[in-house]
């Protein structure tokens, strides 16, 4: 029998969130195959069988546990599976923070109506009571969003529906006329809470355009150098994207202007020694920015390599919080989807960030001729309270001027 | 008619002097009854009033219930006074292969009218030995009908009525509630076994529960009722028969169900009302059947530990909350 247990995925972790299992018990799963996902403030992670077997879960969905604490077991035949289910029975106990909270004086807030979690197998968590109300007034369970534990359809909300009528209504039935009351109808297709990772983002950015005084500078540079020294690189059988080659630049440059590496702690102004840069990417619907370290002491391929790891974790849901913490500064690219110039929003504590566009061909004047040439768009944020616009205007020419001739990186 | 204020001791020895006056076949056996009126003077005024029928006896609960038995199977009324529940082991087989099962050994030609009275219950500092809930396990026993008042209105009209049976009865009453007072008519009345009574109305949950955990209940409605939950408290008053018909109702109208007793949790009589509510009542739950007990060890002799083994008002509150998810 092996324990399934929360990861620890940071220095700092302590708890997690555990989204979703998905297998139930008595489920046979192979190794390697996705037992249970659990979020953290920072991140969602997939936890995988470390051995074939079966599965049995015992922490709920839905519940915060500690690093290291035995969510499930994990057993190697039928027979140890019986004998674990009858010591472990599935957990309902409370939760510990809703035992604080009573023991505080505290009444704990009522579970947000979430949409019902149609569990593995498509099972809606409904109480009996529910069902019954259901059947009896011919309604869709799975049309019915559950204000219980756990997601769980309960009275209040069969009662809810039943006064306002269901959430998400079904296919009009043919020849009822189209009435002024359905033009005018606004309802809500899905009602997502703002929880987890959104959470984290939504209160992130609040706080940083309430709290700092960002001014963006924007400015094109010429990309004919950095094409050119990708292909380079590229023969030479390194696969490299421009964000590798815009990162070491953009270190470079700040070694240049250190204090455009720097943050606001109370009254001081900390210029940070070590350049940590994040690289703004998107993950399962959530902005997500793990960070490369130190990439002015690092060459272009090795930048390059780190990018890439993080690009993968992030797709499979393996970053730990430690890859998410301590930058200094923010890359954020968006010319995959040729965009130009934008007002990238800082990534507090940090002071500044560098939107860049996409390189494309534009006609420019040169020798009183107007000739094609690939140009890049650059869109510097900094907060205004700390860096003037003259040493950050400085900052964002250096950085066009490495772009355009990359050997003043080591000049 | 007014209603006086009795304790739950007075009401006992009122209901007893009562039975007795009427019914000479009734007498009462048990240690220390005539120098003590009973360990928690319960039968104050008794052995005066019907001298030879209060019959004190050797420290041997073995004999005292075989005694008792064997009154009873001559046709008289004993009440066995067996001081402590805890006692009841040293008894064991008089009660549950003697007692519960003659009548039917018998084929119903004898009749065993005999009330076992047993003082159960913790909270007195009084340790392991002095401090359990054990009606769980005679409800297991069938033969035996099994009597748990909360109030003093109840312990008399209960008791009067176990006195008339010509079945065993046994008759737990809590310790800490001999003291606890409360209103009891002063005309003639008579409580049925099996009937339940909903002590506090309310519409969001049933709180089922009985003998000393029902003022603890209580406590916690009103204190729930200050954050708008509306508690209804059951007290059974008798496990055996049980009022199921009470619990049905009031699940059918609050939808949730919280059970509570002293007795440890684990093989608890609630496990049977819970169960009993899932198979019967399952299209009218909205929330699962969750019970509260004391934990799963021996009750402490130190006040704090053994606050923390047993139910406390707070758990309930808890356990309210958790069952409504608010």
């Amino acid at each position: 029998m092996i324990e399934i247990t929360i990861p620890k995925l940071g220095l700092t972790m302590e708890s997690a969130k555990l989204v979703r299992w998905e297998f139930s018990s008595g489920d046979e799963v192979k190794e390697g195959e996705i037992l249970l996902v659990i979020e953290t403030d920072k991140v969602s992670f997939e936890v995988t069988a470390p051995a074939d077997g079966i599965i049995h879960p015992v922490a709920l969905e839905g519940s915060t546990c500690e690093v290291e604490e035995t969510v499930g077991y994990l057993s190697g035949d039928r027979e140890e599976y019986e004998q674990i289910i009858k010591e472990h029975p599935p957990a309902a106990i409370e939760t510990p923070q809703k035992v604080e909270a009573a023991e505080s004086g505290a009444v704990p807030p009522p579970t947000a109506a979430v949409p019902s979690p149609a569990g593995p197998g498509g099972r809606i968590k409904s109480s009996p009571l529910a069902r019954f109300m259901a059947a009896e007034h011919g309604l869709d369970l799975t049309t019915i969003s559950g204000s219980g534990p756990g997601g769980r359809i309960v009275k209040a909300d069969m009662v809810r529906v039943l006064e306002e009528g269901p959430a998400f209504p079904g296919k009009r039935a043919a020849g009822l006329p189209y009435t002024a009351a359905d033009a005018m109808a606004k309802e809500p297709l899905e009602s997502i809470p703002i929880q987890g990772v959104r959470r984290v983002i939504f209160d992130n950015m609040y706080q940083s355009l309430s709290q700092s005084a960002q001014l963006t500078l924007h400015t094109e540079a010429c990309a004919e150098s950095i094409v050119a020294l990708r292909e380079r690189l590229r023969e030479k059988d390194q696969g490299i994207s421009y964000n590798a080659i815009l990162m070491k630049i953009t270190a470079a440059a700040l070694r240049l202007h250190p204090k455009i590496n720097a943050s606001v702690d109370g009254d001081t102004i900390h210029v940070w020694r070590q350049i940590h840069m994040g690289l703004a990417m998107e993950a399962n619907d959530a902005l997500i920015v793990p960070v490369v370290r130190n990439p002015d002491l690092k060459t272009i391929s090795e930048i390059n390599h780190d990018i890439v790891d993080l690009i993968n974790r992030t797709r499979d849901n393996k970053l730990s919080p430690d890859d998410l913490t301590n930058g200094t500064f923010t890359i954020s690219n968006l010319g995959f989807a040729d965009i130009d110039f934008f007002t990238p929003i800082i990534r507090p504590p940090e002071s500044a960030i560098l939107g860049v566009g996409r390189i494309v061909q534009k006609p420019v004047v040169k020798n009183e001729a107007i000739v094609p040439e690939q140009r890049i768009g650059l869109s510097l944020t900094f907060d205004h309270r700390i860096i003037d616009g003259a040493p950050g205007a400085r900052f964002l020419k250096t950085v066009k001027d490495m772009i355009e001739d990359p050997v003043l990186m080591i000049s | 008619m007014t209603d006086r204020i009795m304790s739950c001791t007075e009401a006992l020895a009122e209901a007893l002097a009562e039975e007795m006056k009427r019914d000479e076949t009734i007498f009462i056996i048990g240690e220390d009854l005539t120098a003590h009126d009973g360990i928690f003077g319960q039968f104050k005024g008794l052995h005066q009033g019907f001298p030879g029928r209060i019959i004190d006896t050797p420290i041997s609960e073995t004999a005292i219930v075989g005694a008792g038995l064997g009154a009873a199977l001559t046709g008289m009324r004993p009440l066995v006074d067996l001081h402590f529940a805890d006692f009841f082991t040293t008894a064991m087989d008089e009660i549950a292969n003697q007692t519960a099962k003659i009548r039917y050994m018998f084929g119903g030609q004898v009749k065993i009218p005999m009330v076992i009275w047993a003082p159960d219950g913790g909270g007195l500092s009084a340790a392991a030995q002095h401090s359990q809930s054990l009606e769980g396990w005679f409800v297991h026993t069938p033969g035996l009908k099994i009597v748990v008042p909360s109030e003093p209105a109840d312990v008399k009209g209960l008791i009067k009525t176990a006195v008339r049976e010509d079945d065993p009865v046994i008759f737990f009453q809590h310790k800490k509630l001999f003291a606890q007072t409360g209103p009891v008519p002063e005309e003639e009345y008579l409580i049925p076994l099996g009937k339940g009574d909903i002590k506090r109305e309310g519409s969001d949950i049933t709180l089922i529960t009985y003998s000393k955990m029902t003022y603890l209940s209580l406590e916690a409605s009103e204190q729930l009722g200050g954050e708008g939950i509306d508690v209804e408290v059951i007290d059974l008053r008798t496990l055996k028969p049980l009022d199921f018909d009470l619990i049905a109702g009031s699940v059918k109208k609050t939808n949730n169900v919280l059970i509570v007793h002293e007795a440890c949790l684990t093989g608890g009589f609630g496990g049977e009302i819970a169960a009993k509510i899932g198979e019967e009542l399952f299209d009218y739950l909205d929330a699962p059947v969750t019970r509260i007990g004391a934990r799963d060890v021996p009750i402490p002799f130190s006040p704090i530990m053994e606050n923390f083994v047993l139910p406390q008002v707070n758990d309930i509150i808890n356990g309210v909350k958790k069952v409504l998810n608010r």
